[in-house]
């Protein structure tokens, strides 16, 4: 019995030696989008630059090299439709080395979605703010269509926010600590650089994260990722900037162990549809990665996109009635003759960021990833002290102000009828030609203000800077214990700390500024020390600070953010079904810190002599405090999720996700005023987040769909909104609490031949869903120069009473008296769209041709207008006229869209290739289809009757007429 | 030929472009400071302005008003020197210019007026289409009166940018006019004159004046509410006496502090023929709405029924206006302050209260129907010499 078991074992060995002088390299090769076989695949063995063997993949995907000798190599894969992919591999001890699955990336035909694609709409003064979600396409028919052609109404994924969609960089979530907003301006330009990223969708489990309920993102970034050779392009568009022009060098891993990657580009320029926007923006990317052996591997990035670009404000529809023009800006005008924007973002923040990869065997490999954010972000502004209001589109300066109606019918409760001054306001805006020192920013008015001062500035430019510094730390891994199971986890930290502070960035002419808040002079004029910005300064010296270009003023204060978590998966696979759940556990917390004390909340005296100071100075103590360390907001985080695959016949799978997600709310929705103080939110509450989704999938044959219908609420959410109110003459901070949404639709995307004409694909998409709210939460509203929280009138069970904390009763729904309800929607994106086209490919050439259709977007409310107070009007009855008049939410009308893509590529000498991809879109020239808006947060309450409020009049955003963009490219 | 082609057609396919030159501009480096405006003369008119026709002076002007308001046509032209300024916050949305002849209130409809108009800088009016009228016997140029049903005043703003811009010219700055003594004969003068009084709208001196112990003050408990003469119950009457106020305004913070202290708690409420003085039901500590027949109309304050007129005013609280009585000799000067202005809450000189000691001071004499009035431009340690 022996002898016959050491028999058998030195016949093991003998048939394991003899396979060893056989080594290969087998795998399958797959789309990434739904992940089935790719057919017909090319693959080309190569070693050492020479061509040593070809094949093609079987009709799974499947492949196999066989007989080769122990050493590295590499791989080339193509195949119709798919971006070539290279890998590199090593043959060792005669082994067959098992690549498993070689995903292959279709081709995007357009260029990438970036930052860059998004108009930057100015809405720092207007409490909203409007931050689009990139659907990252490649890898999903869905995404792959609505991602490119839905990003020009801003299109937002089952209509969620855009701080809900996770973006991660090497393994790091990157989501703004302060906002949670994606960071995605920060590697804007860089294109080559983070072309390689995996990507999820809604509650679908990532390896690199654990990912949110509306995808998550995971940019791969080191040297190693980007695609080998000399690349070059240029690019002109026509929409927000004239050129780009950007180079990229990678080596690949090379045989030392090293690779190297290069970035740059530069985007400059103007466009012909937004005076006023520009962009003088450069971005650089440097990268190595150094192989240590066969397990470990250390990534060095460093990058940054060190720029300026203009910002684009929104005016009211009688603003561009009156110019003839959707797209006036009216953030610039013309200084000397030249042009100059008031509100640029200017920005340098670079990245760096360390990785070690270590992957000891085939079943375990983990990411270890050091990143720190650092550098500048400041956005420019008019500041002005004790002088007119410099906008050219302010309300007192249009013909509304000097003839009023509603509905654009006269109506004299409105108090404003003067022909000569409506006559006047209207030719002017009509003939802005004539009069550009009147329709746009008259800066030689501005300069020669101050010129009349003798030295102190009445108009400035600031620059509020929000400067991170911002350490994270993440840790994944990888583990298959068994063949049908695997392993995923991870922990992550954050330290962040990130300055908010305005400066003096230009005095326009003038000698200094002083440092005092003009805002708090209404009120405060016979306190001098109520006035004062930095209240330390003004009693170490007697007088406020003098401010010249580059000082610091008005506010300084961090907020400090930390954060840490873990997280961990398992996916175990039982023949055609498997199942993956996990969990996420954290905890945040943060605090605003004051840098600079404010008379008006000076706090309580640091200690004795501060106290003898402050009485002997008049100072009166107060409760809040704009100076030190506020309370610490803490929250302890979780979520699990739980995802169901069921793959059917090999090219159909049915797979669904259920999810739960307690998050803490963001900073800037807790602070009242954290310009001017501690104070927050009562009672905080983290967002709840209940998100399921059920999907089928089929991909084979070049033909790819997806459908999916979707279930999401998101409970207790909180929200700050900072607008500036020339009535109050200050920011008013409305605070809201206890918003409550509901998410649920249906999502189709799909592409097929069409059999007629041979490369002639149909595809499109489909996205209905709707995004309501489902509560009606509570407001409390405060001014910056006052401690006193607003009372609005409220209807309680005792009738009329004063109140703080004021319901904000028509949020959810317009109920009037009789009984009828009207819903409000989630709002800006669009709750129908729905895209239809055809797509050619052959050799080397693509045409696409889309048609779009919009519908059901809806306006930005503000909550005033939500109350019983606004709904009233000063007599306290309410009618169901005031209520339908008050509390309409506005739907935008529907848009029908026509775009083209045209591309082609030239292969020269084998070596090089040439190639060029236009993109036209909105080739009807529709050019009324609103992209976004807010309502002012204010009420015209000097009404001739004192018995009713009327609105001021929204302002929107439009999207751009025919536009285009022009890529010319070449690679070697 | 193929070469010239191609790039003619680049060049034209690039200045096609809209506004191509125009978007480079911030790109290409910041535009250079602004330069200074070029004042106005006789002689060196700006482009696109009226040329000069005729000159009037103030006075000249002033003498076409006849009781209703005139709307001046043709080329017609006043020039004068700014003398107020709204810097203290005490003069809003309007400007006095003066000339040898006289002073004028110019309507102005903007704020901060004094960054734009210095002291002393000479301003070319053209008067085409601008309207002369009157406040409360008071002359002034504006516009024609807004068009809408509660319209109660002559002239409207001058505040559309483009009608200032073709109507209000800047002059050179030069020194500014010194203000004239006027003594109580020629402020008689004045009032009997009425409208074409010398001294409305002009930079003056009177000395020796002596408290009169006695302020003015017309405060609205809900100012969101109507507060007309029809609706007296949202009036409430500071006068015959200075009701503890001691500072030259009241600031809303001041204001409140007043009420705080009990000093206005017997304050009438009403107007003209309807008034509720301590003896009525409806006085500043009592209920605003007692449900007999006499104070029904003040249901109009609604919700807030339930409290006093005194919770009324402090809930509602802004800044106020304060007319403290001097005299000159027998006639009555009102010095009238806004509780914006910045000196609101100064506490005016002991001795000058308790009438042991006089003041010369300096502002803009104005008229309101038939009794002079005065507004101080400056602060009170400037413009108000106590001894």
């Amino acid at each position: 019995m022996a002898k016959r078991i050491l028999l058998t074992i030195a016949a093991m060995f003998s048939a394991a030696l003899l396979f060893a002088q056989t080594g290969g390299v087998k795998g399958t090769v797959i789309n990434r989008n739904g992940r089935q076989g790719v057919e017909k695949a090319k693959l080309v063995l190569l070693k050492d630059a020479a061509t040593i063997g070809t094949t093609v993949s079987d009709k799974d995907g499947e492949f196999v090299f066989r007989g080769l000798p122990d050493g590295m190599y590499s791989l080339v894969v193509t195949a119709p439709d798919f971006l070539e992919t290279q890998i590199d591999f090593a043959v060792v001890d005669g082994l067959v080395k098992n690549l498993f699955n070689v995903g292959l990336t279709s081709i995007q035909h357009v260029t990438d979605l970036d930052d860059d694609s998004f108009a930057a709409f100015d809405m720092d003064d207007s409490g909203f703010n409007d931050n689009p979600t990139i659907l990252f396409g490649s890898n999903d028919v869905f995404n792959n269509i609505a991602g490119y052609n839905f990003s020009s109404v801003r299109f937002r994924a089952r209509g969620y926010a855009s701080e809900s969609q996770e973006v991660y960089l090497a393994g790091v979530k990157l989501n703004d600590a302060i906002t949670g907003y994606g960071p995605f301006s920060l590697w804007s330009g860089l294109n080559e650089a983070t072309r390689s990223k995996d990507t999820v969708n809604g509650a679908e489990f990532a390896d690199f994260g654990f990912g949110g309920y509306n995808g998550a993102t995971n940019i791969f970034g080191t040297a190693s990722q980007m695609r080998k050779g000399l690349r070059g392009s240029v690019l002109t568009n026509s929409t927000l900037y004239r050129l780009r022009l950007m180079g990229s060098y990678a080596t690949g891993m090379q045989d030392n162990g090293w690779a190297f990657a290069v970035n740059v580009s530069a985007r400059l320029g103007g466009n012909d549809w937004i005076d006023g926007v520009y962009y003088k923006s450069l971005a650089y990317y440097l990268a190595a990665d150094k192989v240590f052996d066969d397990a470990n591997m250390l990534s060095f990035v460093f990058f940054a996109t060190p720029g300026e670009r203009g910002a684009q404000n929104a005016s009211t529809q009688e603003v561009y009635d009156l110019m003839g023009d959707n797209m006036y800006n009216s953030n610039w005008g013309y200084q000397g003759g030249k042009v100059r924007n008031a509100r640029v973002r200017k920005t340098n923040e670079p990245i760096a960021f360390v990785k070690w990869e270590y992957k000891p065997s085939e079943e375990f490999e983990s990411n270890l990833t050091l990143l720190y954010r650092f550098g500048k972000n400041g956005y420019t502004a008019l500041d002005w002290y004790d002088a007119q209001d410099p906008r050219p589109d302010y309300y007192r300066n249009l013909p509304s102000y000097f003839y009023g109606t509603v509905g654009g019918v006269y109506n004299d409760d409105l108090n404003r009828n003067n022909p000569m001054k409506y006559g006047w306001s209207q030719w002017v805006w009509q003939h802005s030609g004539q009069y550009p020192e009147l329709t746009h920013i008259n800066w030689d008015r501005l300069y020669n203000v101050n010129y009349l001062q003798g030295g102190r500035s009445k108009y400035i430019q600031e620059q509020r800077h929000v400067d991170q510094s911002d350490l994270n730390m993440a840790y994944s891994f990888k583990y298959r214990p068994l063949a049908n199971v695997d392993v995923a986890g991870g922990l992550s930290a954050r330290i962040n700390n990130t300055e908010y502070y305005k400066k003096v960035a230009d005095l326009l002419g003038g000698e200094y500024f002083v440092d005092v808040d003009n805002f708090a002079e209404r009120e405060f004029a016979a306190t001098p020390y109520k006035l004062q910005n930095d209240l330390d300064y003004y009693l170490a010296n007697g007088q406020a600070r003098t401010l010249h270009e580059g000082d610091k003023y008005g506010y300084d204060y961090m907020a400090k953010v930390r954060s840490f978590g873990g997280w961990v998966t398992g996916t175990t696979v039982l023949g055609k079904l498997s199942i993956a759940a996990g969990g996420r556990l954290g905890y945040e917390s943060f605090w605003r810190e004051g840098l600079m004390r404010k008379g008006l909340f000076p706090g309580q005296p640091e200690n004795d002599a501060m106290a003898a100071q402050w009485i002997n100075e008049g100072i009166e103590p107060t409760a809040e405090t704009s100076y030190g360390k506020s309370n610490v907001a803490k929250f302890i985080t979780y979520a699990g999720k739980l995802n169901l695959n069921y793959v059917i016949g090999g090219n159909r799978r049915m797979y669904a996700n259920v999810g739960y997600f307690s998050d803490a709310p963001k900073f800037n929705q807790v602070f009242l005023s954290p310009r001017t103080r501690n104070s927050m939110v009562q009672d905080l509450k983290t967002v709840k987040t209940f998100s399921s989704d059920v999907n089928w999938q089929y991909s084979a044959q070049g033909i790819n769909v997806r459908a999916t219908a979707y279930y999401t609420t998101i409970k207790d959410q909180s929200k700050v909104m900072s607008a500036f109110d020339d009535l109050q003459n200050a920011f008013s901070n409305f605070a809201l609490s206890g918003i409550n949404q509901r998410h649920m639709g249906v999502e189709l995307g799909f592409k097929f031949p069409t059999y007629i004409i041979p490369d002639l694909s149909l595809q499109g998409v489909v996205a209905y869903g709707q995004y309501v709210y489902t509560s009606n939460p509570v407001m409390t509203q405060t001014v910056d120069n006052n401690a006193e929280i607003i009372q609005y009138p409220i209807i309680s069970p005792d009738g009329w009473t004063n109140s703080t904390v004021v319901p904000v009763r028509y949020w959810a729904q317009t109920n009037l008296m009789d009984g009828t309800k009207k819903q409000h929607y989630v709002p800006t994106t669009p709750q129908t769209a729905i895209s239809l086209g055809l797509a050619w490919n052959h050799n080397y050439w693509f045409i696409d041709g889309d048609v779009e259709y919009f519908d059901r977007a809806y306006l930005d409310m503000n909550p005033l207008y939500r109350t019983d107070y606004a709904v009233a009007g000063l007599d306290n009855a309410i009618t169901n006229e005031e209520i339908e008049y008050m509390t309409e939410q506005e739907r935008f009308a529907p848009a029908v869209l026509f775009n083209i893509s045209v591309g082609k590529s030239w292969f020269i000498q084998r070596k090089y290739q040439l190639g060029f991809s236009f993109n036209g879109k909105n080739l009807l020239n529709n050019r009324s289809v609103k992209t976004g808006g807010y309502e002012q947060t204010r009420l015209v309450d000097n009404t001739v009757s004192k018995e009713r409020f009327y609105r001021f009049d929204p302002k929107y955003f439009y999207m751009a007429g025919t536009n285009y963009m022009l890529n010319i490219y070449f690679r070697f | 030929m193929k070469k010239i082609i191609v790039i003619l057609a680049a060049a034209a396919a690039l200045v096609s472009c809209r506004s191509l030159i125009e978007e480079w501009q911030p790109v290409l480096g910041d535009p250079k400071p602004s330069a200074q405006y070029v004042p106005y003369t006789d002689s060196n008119l700006p482009p696109n302005s009226p040329a000069i026709g005729s000159y009037k002076t103030i006075k000249e002007l002033k003498t076409l008003y006849k009781g209703t308001p005139l709307s001046v046509s043709g080329n017609v032209w006043i020039k004068g020197k700014v003398i107020s300024s709204d810097v203290t916050g005490n003069i809003y949305r309007e400007v006095y210019i003066q000339d040898e002849t006289g002073g004028i209130d110019l309507k102005l409809g903007k704020s901060s007026l004094y960054s734009e108009y210095a002291l002393g800088q000479t301003l070319y009016v053209y008067c085409d289409d601008l309207t002369l009228g009157a406040y409360n016997g008071m002359p002034q140029l504006g516009l024609a009166a807004d068009e809408t049903s509660s319209n109660e005043y002559e002239t409207s703003y001058i505040d559309l940018q483009t009608i200032i811009d073709q109507h209000v010219f800047k002059g050179e700055v030069g020194t500014p006019i010194a203000p004239e003594v006027v003594d109580e004969a020629k402020v008689k003068a004045a009032i009997s004159a009425g409208f074409t009084g010398e001294l409305w709208g002009k930079l003056v001196t009177i000395k020796g004046l002596k408290y009169g112990n006695q302020i003015f003050a017309l405060v609205y408990p809900n100012p969101n509410l109507p507060h007309k003469s029809a609706n007296p119950e949202n009036r409430v009457f500071l006068s015959e006496s200075t009701w503890g106020i001691k500072t030259w305004s009241l600031s809303k913070a001041k204001y409140i502090e007043m009420l705080d202290s009990g000093a206005l708690d017997q304050a009438e409420v009403g107007s003209g023929a309807t008034r509720y003085g301590p003896g009525s039901v409806c006085f500043v500590v009592r209920k605003a709405l007692t449900g007999t027949a006499q104070e029904s109309r003040i249901e109009a304050f609604g919700m807030d029924a339930d409290l006093t007129y005194k919770e009324v005013m402090k809930k509602y609280a802004t800044a106020n206006y304060v007319s403290h009585y001097f005299k000159l000799g027998s006639t009555d000067i009102q010095v009238r302050t806004s509780g914006y202005a910045k000196f609101a809450d100064q506490v005016l000189d002991a001795g000058l209260l308790s009438g042991g000691k006089s003041a010369d001071i300096t502002g803009i004499m104005t008229i309101y129907s038939g009794a002079a009035q005065f507004t101080l431009v400056d602060a009170p340690e400037t413009s108000v010499k106590v001894y």
